[in-house]
């Protein structure tokens, strides 16, 4: 089915309505892009500039996306077995390793987590990271 | 010489009497325009659009909250009272901004030429002498550009795009340029506020920067230039106006004379 | 899969609290009863833009002044949020943007009765803040878990708004309640205007055979009277603690029942006002609309037009 709002002329695909734009919000630099909702707009700079006051008239961001509706393609969500995950996947995960913190305590020792090592590259001048490390242990 | 605060550019008469004239020129260009932005909510001719356009609305009032906020504090009545009751021979503002909006085409030209307009005043008081006032004019000239950046390819693209549209734009351009000449004047106390150094240039020169800034626009709309705007009948910067600015001032204070003691 | 079946997969899927996306099938009533629900809601925010707006030129101070700005603004921001899904949802049925406004301004779709009312003071401005937007609040609030995934997520976001708007609509009240005598009368005058629309504006008692289907597809799960009841809850005592009069000397609470009495508003009315269009303000405001759409098509077509021309 043509999508309504497009006109053949001479050949050309002609648009006589406005299109629908998917908008993606980045809110730092240090956040991926989310989707927050679509436009609908006469050309993608109309929406960049519409899409700012739709979407943050009260939040911050850095960043916009904007995509044609045409041009995004999605799963299915009427297909759930496209996310089937029905056995063990713990291998992956840290949860499948609590044991290391038991195996750990025979060496007098902590099991080590990144939450830590980012914790004290962050805070803690160096040189103190291990006292601080082994004072925390209960 | 450089003031901090307004106790320092009370001090001489003369310069705060300039700076006074100069934060009244600018209060009452983003109120007047501000209000006549806001009576579009609900009518642009798209919703996304009328969102959107409703925040510049917002931006100029709030632009003309500050600068009475600055004249609050130089000893000038509150905000509120400077907003709502002073009469239309105390106000400030270019004719132009006062007048009823016209259809889209004419609102975009009007405003695409003013933030142009607005865009080269605030650049010369960046430095103003008057820290307070630079200070926020910092901040202000951050926003004005996304109204720039909104507001001419609606410009623009009306002009290219020929038929109905090009012609409302060519009319709206006809209409308003015989008024646009009000923006650069700077009223009786020019001179004083350039020896002070409040305001790093005079209207000539502020005139000739908007053509630089304006003319390219025109050209990238295909529009002929149509030479700097003659200077208006009416000095708005010299408390001339019109009927419109009554009617503006009618309406806005509507409510609030009903009773000006109270609280709302 | 023959239909039936296909149906039948569709109401486990409710049944299992999934939500149900615009890609996904549906039955036919489905898309009808949600698209007439947010379709209606849509326009309704947009209308209801229109009493507010009176009352931005003339708000009383420069903080209300851009209170009200913004706010009249979240209301088309409202709107346009609820236009897309509503889009979305008529794509398949060959209708845009477009045509969903038209529909609007040749009567083909209602808007809520309480924008078919004048606003004639700067009291009903704060009234309409108040209490009709507590009345949408708690509407929207008891859809958000809907079935239907666009509407929930859009209705996520709209409400946080209306949290703004509670307390701007307070503010405005607070001020008048405790102003001069005349504020206070101006106050009393618009609740006394606003009291039987807002009764109305929950729909009827008895649930309706659609109303009935919207519960069975769980579009909504609460019923008008639930919500009604929920609303009396809220404000009955915050308007009486302001010292206003509810005009209405039959309204009480029964204690045993746990629920207030009220007489019911002029059903038929209020319901001629939104099937016919024929409210005291319907018509002046469906123009304004008509203004906005039709007669600046022009503006639309010539930005689509211009984008062709754009040079690459």
């Amino acid at each position: 089915m043509r999508e309504k709002g497009v006109e053949k002329l001479e050949g050309c695909e002609i648009r006589t309505e406005y299109e629908v734009f998917e908008v993606f919000v980045q809110k730092t630099q240090a956040d991926p892009h989310i989707h927050v909702g679509s436009v609908v707009a006469p050309s993608p700079d109309m929406a960049l500039v519409t899409a700012r006051e739709n979407f943050l008239r009260r939040e911050q961001a850095v960043n916009i996306w904007i995509v044609p509706r045409d041009e995004v393609h999605a799963t299915p969500y009427d297909d759930p077995d496209w996310f089937a995950r029905e056995f063990d996947r713990k291998y992956r995960e840290v949860g499948g390793y609590s044991e290391n913190g038991r195996l750990w305590k025979r060496y007098r020792e902590r099991a080590m987590h990144l939450e830590d090592i980012v914790r004290d590259l962050n805070g803690t001048p160096a040189g103190n990271s291990g006292k601080r490390d082994g004072g925390k242990g209960s | 010489m450089i003031m901090e605060t307004a106790d320092q550019a009370a001090q001489n008469p003369g310069c705060r009497r300039a700076l006074a004239e100069l934060l009244y020129q600018l209060a009452d260009d983003e109120l007047c325009l501000g209000h006549r932005d806001s009576e579009w909510l609900g009518l642009a001719p798209d919703i996304e659009g009328d969102v959107a356009f409703s925040s510049i609305a917002q931006d100029e009032v709030g632009h003309a909250v500050f600068y009475l906020g600055l004249l609050h504090e130089l000893g000038e009545e509150s905000p509120d009272r400077l907003a709502f009751f002073r009469k239309a021979e105390e106000r400030k503002n270019a004719v132009l901004l006062e007048q009823p909006n016209g259809d889209w085409a004419r609102t975009m030209v009007r405003h695409v030429l003013y933030d142009a307009f607005d865009d080269v005043r605030t650049e010369a008081l960046v430095n103003s002498s008057y820290r307070p006032l630079a200070r926020g004019v910092a901040k202000i000239r951050r926003e004005e550009h996304y109204h720039l950046l909104q507001l001419k390819p609606w410009f623009i693209r009306l002009a290219r795009a020929g038929g109905e549209a090009r012609k409302r734009v060519e009319r709206a351009v006809g209409e308003v340029w015989s008024e646009a000449g009000g923006f650069f004047s700077l009223g009786d106390e020019e001179e004083e506020m350039i020896r002070s150094g409040l305001i790093a240039c005079g209207s000539e020169e502020l005139a000739r920067r908007w053509e630089m800034r304006v003319k390219p626009v025109f050209d990238e709309a295909g529009l002929t230039w149509p030479g700097l705007p003659p200077a208006p009948g009416k000095d708005g910067r010299r408390g001339e106006h019109t009927e419109d600015l009554t009617e503006l001032i009618r309406t806005m204070s509507e409510v609030v004379v009903t009773d000006s003691a109270a609280r709302w | 899969m023959n239909h039936d079946e296909r149906h039948d997969r569709f109401m486990e899927r409710l049944e299992r609290g999934e939500k149900i996306e615009a890609t996904d099938w549906m039955p036919d009533e489905y898309r009808r009863l949600l698209l007439k629900l947010i379709h209606m809601h849509a326009v309704s925010e947009i209308m209801g833009a229109f009493p507010e707006k009176e009352w931005v030129p003339k708000a009383p101070t420069l903080k209300r002044k851009l209170a009200i700005m913004a706010k009249v603004q979240d209301e088309m921001g409202h709107g346009q949020l609820l236009l897309r899904v509503a889009e979305d949802l008529a794509a398949p049925l060959g209708k845009t943007r477009e045509d969903l406004i038209d529909d609007l301004i040749e009567g083909r779709v209602k808007f809520h009765n309480v924008f078919h009312m004048g606003s004639p003071t700067w009291a009903d401005a704060g009234v309409i803040g108040w209490l009709v937007d507590g009345a949408a609040i708690i509407n929207q609030a008891a859809l958000l878990d809907t079935s239907y995934g666009p509407y929930a997520r859009v209705l996520k976001r709209i409400c946080a708004e209306e949290s703004f708007h509670m307390q701007h609509g307070e503010n405005i009240i607070l001020a008048l309640a405790g102003g001069t005598k005349e504020q206070k009368r101006m106050l009393q005058e618009a609740v006394n205007r606003w009291w039987e629309p807002l009764i109305f504006f929950f729909g009827p008692v008895e649930v309706t055979p659609a109303a009935q289907r919207m519960i069975d597809y769980k579009i909504r799960t609460k019923t008008n009277e639930e919500l009604r009841q929920q609303f009396f809850n809220k404000y009955i005592p915050r308007i009486r603690s302001l010292g206003l009069t509810i005009p209405d000397p039959d309204l009480r609470c029964d204690e045993k029942e746990g629920k207030w009495i009220f007489t019911e508003p002029d059903w038929k009315k209020f319901g001629e006002i939104v099937r016919f269009n024929r409210g005291p303000k319907s018509q002046e405001r469906i123009g304004l609309r008509r203004f906005a759409h039709e007669e600046q098509r022009w503006v639309r077509e010539a930005l689509v037009r211009s984008r062709e021309k754009q040079p690459v």
